[in-house]
C-alpha cells in the first residue's frame, strides 16, 4: 500500500467525517455564490435600484465572505480535531510531519476545490429557486431574470480558492505545534475549561445589564448614537456569559455530589465540562449570529410594517378624494364624477359616501378645526362597519389625533379640551368623551356634535367636500389599476391605499429580499454550527454510550441524556439570541416611536418554532445513529 | 444458576465465521469457574453472550431459569446494572469521568444515595489498592490501575454473577494475587458466581473448576481437588496437552 493509496482509503473509509466537512464548505460557497448572483444581477447594475442598495449589497457580500472564512476555518478545525488520533498513529508508525502536512494540505485543497465547484453548481440551482420566490412573493419591478452569472462564478471561484488555500496553509502550520502524546490521547484529553473567575462573571452580568439598560432607555435619535457601544458591550457580555457563567454553573453542579451523582446526571455534566471550551465558543458564535439574523429580519419586517401599517391605518378607505384648498364646488363635483368614471372603467364596484366638512376658527390652529356632524360621521362609519356615535345636544365628542402622527408635546385631545366650544346662545358644550377613530380623513383631531346644534356653531372658516369609496373585497387588481389611473389623473387630490401599498412594496422589495436573504443565511449557518458541534462528538458519544449500555443503561435513559445535552446546545444560545433580538427590536421601536411588539413577537416566535423543529429533526437522526451504535 | 444450552455463534460478514459451536455449560450458585483457551478460541464471545452484550445465533442462556435475552430493554438495563458485573478485556472506562466516578457509575444509574456510593467506592478502592488515584482522570492512570478500576466498577453493586475477561492481564503477580483473593472472597462471602477468562494458569488455579475451549468448542474441564498447587499442576498439564506448547497461553494480551 503506497502512501497515496493509504490517503485514498483514509478518505473512503471515513466518508461521514469528510462528508460533513465537504458539505459545510459546499454550503458556504453556495451561499456566497447565490448572493453574488444577485449582487451582480444586471437588474441591480442598471441603476434601476438605488445606489445605497448596491452599497448595502457590497457590505453584505463582504460580511458573508468574512463569515465564510471563519465558518470554513471552524469546520476544518473540528474536522481535524476529530482526526488527531489518526495523525498521532501515523506519526508513531513513522510518517514524517511533512508527510502529514502534505496529506492534510492536499486533502484540503482537493475538498476545497470540489466544494467550490459543487457550491457553484448547487448555487445555480438554488438561485433559480430563490429568484422564482423573489419574483412571486416580493414585488420587484425589474424582473429578476435568470442569467448566466459569469462574473459571479469567477468572483466566487477565485475568492474561495484563495480562502481554501490560505486555510489549508494555516492548518498544516497549526498541526506542527502538537505534541505526539497529545495527538494520540486526544480523544481522552479534554480541551479544558476556559478560565473562570467570579470577577469576570460579575462583569458579564454587569455588561449585559448595562447594555440592555441603555438600549431600553434611549429614545429617538439617541438610539443611533448608542447603537455601536451597546453592541460592543453586549457582545463582550455574551462572550463572558457563556465562558464564565456556563463554567461556573457546571463547576458548581459537579462539585455538588448530590446532584452530580444522581442517575444520569453524571453522564450529562461530565460531557458538558469535557467539551466546555468548544461548547462555550459555539454558544457564543451561535448566539451572536442568530442575534444578527433576528435583528436584521425583525427590523426590516418592522420597518416594512411601520411604512405600510401607518398608511393603512390613516387611510381605511379604498379611495379618498380631498380637494385642494380653494377649489370651486363645481370643479369638485366634476372631479368626483371623474373618479366614479375611472372606477367604472376599471370595473371596480364600490360604495361611496360624500360629505361637506366644515372647519371653524380655532386659536393656534392654521386652517381651523373640523367640527363634524354626527350623521356625517355615522354614514362614513357605516362603510367601515364601525360603531356610530350619538353625542347629546349639549356635548361634543373629541376625536384623538391619528396614530400615524408623531407628536411632540401635547396631544391633540389635550389641545382640543382646552378650546371651549360655544354655541351662538352662549352655551358651552361639555366634553365627556375622547375617542380614537380613523373614520374621517382628518388626522389632527376633531369634534363631533349633534346635528341639531350644528347650525348654532356660527359660520365656518371654510368648508370642503370629501368623498370616500370602499371597494368590495376580492378585486385587488382592478383596485390597484384604478388607483394607478387616479394617481396619474388626479394626483394629490385622490389617494388609493392599495396602489400606495403596492408602490411601497415595490420600492421596498429588493431591500427586504436582501435582508431576508442575509438573515436566513446567518440563521442557517448558526444551525449548521450546532449541527457540527453535535456531530463532531458523535463518535465519542457512540463509544461512551456503548460502554455505559454494557453496564446497564436503558435506551430510554440514554435518550434522556441525549435530549438534555442536545436541547441545551440548541436552546441556550438561541434563548440568549432571542432576548438580545427582543431588546434590539424594542430599541428600534423606540427609535421610530412605533409599537413593534406584534412584529417582533412574530419574527422571534417564528425563529423559535423553526429552531424547535430543527432540534427535533437533528435529535431524531442523532438518536438513530446512537441507537445503531449502541444496539449490541 | 447459569445454564448454557447448545450455544452457537456465527459472526455474519463477507465471510461468515463460526466462533462458537454447541456450547453446553452449567455454573452453580457461588461457583468460581475459569475459562481458558488459545487466543481467538471464542472466550470473549462466550462472555458477551452470557452478559447479553451479544446474542447467540442458536441456543439458550438461562440465568436462574430465566432467559435474559428475552427481557425487555429496560429490564435488560436493570438486569445488567444490578445482577451482572463485567470486567472488560479492554476496560471500557469513560474518559470524561474520574476513576471514582467511573467506579460508582452503575450505582448512580440505579439512584443509590451519594453517601453510600462514596463509602462503597472507598472500601473497594482500598482493597484494590487504588485509593490514591480516585480523583484522577483515566488518561492519567496506568493500564493496571485502569484494570483495577474496571474490576471495582464490576463489583461495587454486589452482582450475582461476575464475568471477568482477563482481569489480571495487566497486573504484576502481587497485584494479581490481591485481585484474585478479592474475587475469591466475594465469591465465598456473597455467594457471587464468578466466570473468569484467563491465560494465566496461576490465576486459573484460584477457581473451583477450569473449562478449556478450543476453536469454539468445549474441550475439557478439570475440577479443583484439595490443594491449589496440585490443581495448578494439572492445569499446566492440560494446557500443554491441548496446545502442544504453552506459547499461546503465556502471551500476555493487551
Ligand atoms: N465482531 C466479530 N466479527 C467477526 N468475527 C469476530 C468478531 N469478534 C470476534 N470474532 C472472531 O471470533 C473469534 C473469537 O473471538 P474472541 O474475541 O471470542 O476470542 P478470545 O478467545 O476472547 O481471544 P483472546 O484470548 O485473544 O481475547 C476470533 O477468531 C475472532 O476473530
Ligand atoms: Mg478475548
Amino acid at each position: 500500500m503506497t502512501f497515496r493509496q493509504f490517503a485514498f482509503n483514509q478518505v473512503m473509509r471515513n466518508k461521514r467525517l469528510y462528508m460533513a466537512y465537504f458539505l459545510s464548505s459546499l454550503f458556504t460557497v453556495m451561499v456566497f455564490f447565490t448572493f453574488a448572483i444577485f449582487a451582480f444581477h444586471p437588474a441591480f447594475r442598471d441603476g434601476a435600484v438605488h445606489r445605497y442598495v448596491l452599497f448595502g449589497m457590497s457590505v453584505a457580500g463582504g460580511i458573508i465572505y468574512v463569515f465564510s472564512f471563519f465558518f470554513v476555518l471552524y469546520s476544518m478545525s473540528s474536522f481535524l480535531h476529530s482526526r488527531k488520533r489518526e495523525f498521532g498513529l501515523l506519526t508513531v508508525l513513522g510518517a514524517s510531519s511533512s508527510q502529514i502536512r502534505r496529506l492534510v494540505f492536499l486533502e484540503n485543497i482537493l475538498i476545497g476545490f470540489l466544494a467550490t465547484v459543487g457550491g457553484i453548481v448547487t448555487g445555480l440551482i438554488f438561485a433559480k429557486a430563490i429568484l422564482l420566490i423573489a419574483e412571486n412573493v416580493l414585488i420587484i419591478e425589474e424582473s429578476l431574470d435568470f442569467y448566466f452569472p459569469t462574473l459571479a462564478i469567477i468572483v466566487t471561484f477565485v475568492s474561495f480558492m484563495i480562502l481554501f488555500f490560505c486555510i489549508s496553509l494555516f492548518v498544516s502550520f497549526v498541526l506542527r505545534t502538537n505534541k505526539l502524546i497529545h495527538l494520540i490521547k486526544s480523544d481522552k484529553l479534554s480541551k479544558g475549561e476556559p478560565k473562570s473567575s467570579l470577577w469576570l462573571a460579575v462583569l458579564a452580568a454587569f455588561l449585559l445589564l448595562a447594555g440592555y439598560g441603555t438600549a431600553l432607555y434611549v429614545k429617538g435619535i439617541q438610539v443611533v448614537h448608542a447603537m455601536v457601544p451597546v453592541i460592543v458591550i453586549v457582545i463582550i457580555g455574551t462572550y463572558l456569559l457563556f465562558t464564565q457563567l456556563s463554567v461556573y454553573i457546571i463547576r458548581r453542579l459537579k462539585s455538588n455530589k448530590n446532584i452530580f451523582w444522581r442517575k444520569t446526571n453524571m453522564l450529562l455534566f461530565s460531557d458538558l465540562s469535557f467539551r466546555m471550551k468548544d461548547n462555550a465558543r459555539t454558544f457564543f458564535l451561535v448566539a451572536i449570529i442568530s442575534t444578527v439574523a433576528f435583528s436584521a429580519i425583525g427590523s426590516l419586517f418592522g420597518f416594512h410594517s411601520y411604512l405600510t401599517k401607518g398608511v393603512k391605518e390613516a387611510n381605511p378607505y379604498s379611495f379618498i378624494y380631498t380637494p385642494l384648498q380653494r377649489t370651486g364646488e363645481k370643479e369638485i363635483l366634476e372631479e368626483i364624477k371623474q373618479v366614479d368614471a375611472i372606477l367604472q372603467e376599471e370595473h371596480v364596484s364600490a360604495k361611496k359616501e360624500t360629505a361637506v366638512f366644515h372647519y371653524f376658527e380655532m386659536a393656534g390652529r392654521h386652517g381651523g378645526v373640523l367640527i363634524a356632524k354626527a350623521s356625517d360621521y355615522n354614514r362614513f362609519a357605516a362603510l367601515l362597519h364601525k360603531d356610530p356615535v350619538f353625542p347629546k345636544e349639549d356635548e361634543a365628542i373629541i376625536v384623538e389625533q391619528s396614530h400615524v402622527m408623531m407628536y411632540q408635546g401635547k396631544k391633540a385631545s389635550e389641545i382640543l379640551l382646552e378650546n371651549p366650544l360655544r354655541l351662538e346662545n352662549g352655551q358651552v358644550l361639555r366634553f365627556n368623551r375622547i375617542i380614537e377613530s380613523e373614520v374621517l380623513p382628518e388626522v389632527n383631531g376633531y369634534y363631533i356634535v349633534n346635528d341639531e346644534i350644528f347650525d348654532q356653531l356660527g359660520t365656518p372658516l371654510r368648508s370642503e367636500i370629501n368623498a370616500v369609496w370602499q371597494a368590495a373585497g376580492g378585486q385587488k387588481e382592478q383596485v390597484i389599476e384604478a388607483g394607478r389611473k387616479l394617481t396619474e389623473q388626479l394626483p394629490i387630490k385622490t389617494f388609493s391605499i392599495d396602489y400606495a401599498l403596492y408602490e411601497i412594496n415595490k420600492a421596498y422589495g429588493p431591500i427586504l429580499f436582501i435582508g431576508l436573504f442575509i438573515g436566513i443565511v446567518f440563521f442557517v449557518s448558526a444551525g449548521s454550527f450546532l449541527y457540527f458541534r453535535l456531530f463532531t462528538d458523535l463518535d465519542a458519544d457512540k463509544e461512551k454510550f456503548r460502554s455505559v449500555a454494557k453496564i446497564g443503561l436503558a435506551f430510554s435513559e440514554l435518550k434522556k441524556v441525549v435530549n438534555r445535552q442536545t436541547a441545551l446546545l440548541f436552546f441556550a444560545p438561541i434563548a440568549v439570541a432571542l432576548v438580545h433580538g427582543a431588546v434590539a427590536l424594542t430599541a428600534l421601536s423606540r427609535m421610530f416611536d412605533y409599537d413593534l411588539t406584534a412584529e417582533s413577537a412574530f419574527v422571534l416566535g417564528s425563529f423559535a418554532v423553526i429552531q424547535i423543529i430543527y432540534f427535533l429533526i437533528v435529535r431524531f437522526f442523532y438518536l438513530k445513529q446512537l441507537k445503531k451504535a449502541v444496539a449490541v | 444458576m447459569l445454564q448454557l444450552q447448545n450455544i452457537s455463534k456465527v459472526y455474519e460478514g463477507k465471510v461468515p465465521f463460526r466462533a462458537l459451536t454447541d456450547i453446553n455449560l452449567e455454573v452453580e450458585k457461588g461457583e468460581f469457574v475459569a475459562i481458558m483457551g488459545p487466543s481467538g478460541s471464542g472466550k470473549t464471545t462466550l462472555l458477551n453472550i452470557i452478559s447479553t452484550i451479544d446474542s447467540p445465533t442458536t441456543g439458550t442462556v438461562l440465568l436462574d431459569g430465566k432467559n435474559p435475552h428475552q427481557l425487555g430493554k429496560n429490564e435488560l438495563a436493570r438486569f445488567r446494572r444490578r445482577e451482572l458485573g463485567f470486567v472488560f478485556q479492554d476496560f471500557n472506562l469513560l474518559h470524561t469521568l474520574t476513576v471514582e466516578e467511573n467506579i460508582v457509575l452503575p450505582l448512580t444509574l440505579d439512584g443509590v444515595r451519594v453517601k453510600e456510593m462514596k463509602e462503597r467506592a472507598e472500601k473497594i478502592a482500598e482493597r484494590l489498592g487504588i485509593s490514591s488515584i480516585l480523583k484522577k482522570r483515566t488518561y492519567e492512570i496506568s493500564g493496571g490501575q485502569a484494570q483495577r478500576t474496571a474490576i471495582a466498577r464490576a463489583i461495587i453493586h454486589g452482582p450475582k454473577l461476575l464475568l471477568a475477561d482477563e482481569p489480571t492481564g495487566n497486573l504484576d503477580s502481587k497485584a494479581s494475587k490481591d485481585v484474585l483473593e478479592m474475587l475469591v472472597s466475594i465469591n465465598k462471602q456473597d455467594k457471587t458466581s464468578v466466570l473468569m477468562v484467563t491465560h494465566d494458569p496461576q490465576a486459573a488455579s484460584y477457581s473451583d473448576r477450569v473449562i478449556f475451549i478450543r476453536d469454539g468448542k468445549l474441550h475439557s474441564e478439570i475440577h479443583r481437588g484439595e490443594s491449589r498447587q496440585a490443581f495448578f499442576q494439572r492445569i499446566i498439564d492440560m494446557l500443554s496437552l491441548m496446545g502442544g506448547e504453552g506459547r499461546d497461553f503465556s502471551a500476555v494480551r493487551v
